[in-house]
């Protein structure tokens, strides 16, 4: 199957360190793919290059076949990238409901593409499949720290994006909710989204990836199927921090 | 007394438009600008000159101060914009002492230290508004056509894109919203409403120096939107009133040297403002700390 999202040979240096060092990687279209790697290997570095929020040094992102690399980060947004952070950068100050129809308004302009109604009905479906409906008038900054996980997945749920982001997604959540997280996802892929999840927590990504990715030092040493991957004790060991 | 008191609420309908539009770049957008009386001078200036080279039309003059004032405002930003934070309001303060020099120097513009006499009372189509209460109430109209329009683009798409990158420019950005461009609009729309404010002004006091239009100015402005309330619509004009009223009122207390009203304006001020950012820190028409 070819790859919706491509990197190849993606780099970024910060002084003498190489954050992500000619990395290749193919997110394949409809599936999830778990990046995993201990704490500095260039997850959420990888992240930045790919949605513009960081330039490359080299290398290529390409959508599509089309590059997309060094462009401005809302250009990368609007062409159907979304991605959410590890500290959720919710507009604290903004209500719910307002915080999911922002996602929907692209444009910086005074008019937005689209129909208001169209855009509405958006954000409130976005709402109702993360179970916000009832908090929707209170602040962002108001919610309670599994609230404001949805309300960030709400905001990318809202965005209709093709490709998902995320950021450790799932961690502080509570088994409930990380059912309700996960139920999310699926339905999501099920959908046609295509996934790319950071997350430390392994029972996560055994429970969603199709795929993982294993990055360490800003090098992918290896790439495959969930099985193959947790099984490989060199991989183990670098993970838990017992490298020779 | 009854000219005095006309006189005050001139003057702050024309604070309050000034304070509500610095309220974009601040409560809104928060862009933390202490150059606002910058534009607010350049309004000023354009609208004497319409007013002594063209015609005192009022309404001429207001459009010639939002036209230059803005466009100014947007051009002068855009580099500034460029950074983030604490940065901008270093850069926007930069950008005060350099204005308020060339005001004094550029004496053939703005009249230097002297300023410019002599504007004629505003008319509008050639109707007088010379008489001081119809002067007031269109100084009113224009507070609340102001009011109105920010009420307006704040409760939609592009008031929503302002405070999402007020909360987090990269959150903002990664939802596809051009941070530059809002920025950019932002400061053009705050501009465009201090040079209407200065236009104003220059009829209101029939003169105009650079004196109006110093940094001292723009922190009193800037007081006037955090005292009120950054961010919401009655907030900056609750400041203003607070802030006009405070020395007019101590004019009235028996017993208080009038040398003496600036010292005790300035511990007031003090005072008010270490009280607030402790326990309403979101101004007077914010919300209180640790209110849900």
């Amino acid at each position: 199957m070819s790859a919706l999202l491509s990197m190849r040979g993606l780099t970024r240096r910060f002084g003498g360190i190489a954050a992500v060092d000619g990395v290749d990687l193919d997110l394949a279209p409809g599936i999830i793919t778990a990046l995993i790697g201990p704490n500095g290997a260039g997850k959420t570095t990888l992240f930045n290059l790919i949605t513009g929020h960081l330039t490359p040094d080299a290398g290529s992102v390409a959508l599509a076949g089309h590059m997309i690399g060094r462009r401005a980060p809302h250009h990368i947004a609007r062409l159907g990238i979304a991605r959410s952070f590890q500290d959720l950068r919710l507009f604290a100050r903004m209500s719910v409901r307002d915080n999911v129809l922002c996602a929907t308004e692209p444009a910086s302009w005074f008019w937005q593409p689209g129909g208001k109604a169209a855009r509405k009905a958006r954000a409130e479906r976005a709402l109702a499949a993360t179970g916000l409906e009832a908090l929707a008038r209170a602040d962002a900054a108001d919610l309670a720290y599994a609230e404001r996980k949805f309300l960030s997945l709400a905001r990318i749920l809202a965005t209709g994006a093709r490709i998902w982001l995320l950021d450790e997604p799932a961690s502080g959540l509570d088994p409930a909710s990380r059912a309700r997280f996960s139920a999310l996802l699926r339905d999501a892929v099920a959908d046609g989204v295509t996934i790319c999840l950071i997350e430390h927590n392994l029972d996560i990504v055994i429970e969603l990836a199709d795929r993982i990715a294993f990055l360490d030092q800003g090098r992918k040493l290896a790439e495959g199927d969930p099985a193959t991957i947790l099984a490989d004790p060199h991989l183990a060991a670098i993970y838990f921090g017992e490298r020779a | 007394m009854i000219a005095y008191l006309l006189n005050l609420a001139q003057l702050a309908a024309i604070f309050g438009l000034l304070s509500v539009s610095l309220n974009i770049l601040i409560g809104y957008g928060g862009i933390f600008s202490v150059a606002h009386a910058v534009f607010f001078g350049l309004g000023a200036y354009a609208g004497a000159h319409v007013a002594l080279d063209l015609a005192p039309d009022i309404l001429l003059a207001a459009l010639a101060a939002a036209l230059i004032a803005g466009v100014f405002s947007a051009l002068l930003a855009l580099p500034a914009l460029r950074v983030r934070g604490e940065y901008f309001v270093i850069a926007s303060l930069g950008l005060q002492m350099l204005a308020t020099t060339v005001f004094t120097e550029a004496s053939d513009v703005t009249g230097g230290l002297g300023g410019l006499v002599g504007i004629p009372p505003p008319t509008l189509f050639g109707v007088s508004l010379a008489d001081p209460l119809v002067f007031l109430l269109v100084c009113l109209g224009a507070l609340a056509l102001a009011l109105a329009v920010v009420r307006l683009l704040m409760r939609g798409s592009f008031g929503r894109a302002l405070m999402a990158l007020r909360d987090s420019e990269s959150a903002a950005e990664a939802l596809g919203k051009n941070v530059p461009l809002l920025k950019t609009l932002a400061v053009l729309l705050g501009g465009a409403g201090a040079g209407i404010a200065g236009a104003l002004f220059a009829f209101q006091e029939a003169f105009v120096n650079v004196e109006s239009f110093t940094l001292d100015q723009s922190v009193l402005i800037m007081a006037m939107v955090i005292i009120g309330g950054a961010g919401t619509l009655a907030g900056p004009l609750i400041g203003t009133v607070l802030l006009l009223a405070l020395p007019a009122a101590l004019t009235f207390i028996p017993g208080l040297p009038p040398t003496d009203i600036g010292a005790v304006q300035q511990l007031i001020y003090g005072l008010a403002m270490t009280l607030l950012m402790i326990f309403r820190p979101a101004g007077l028409a914010g919300r209180r700390a640790g209110q849900r």
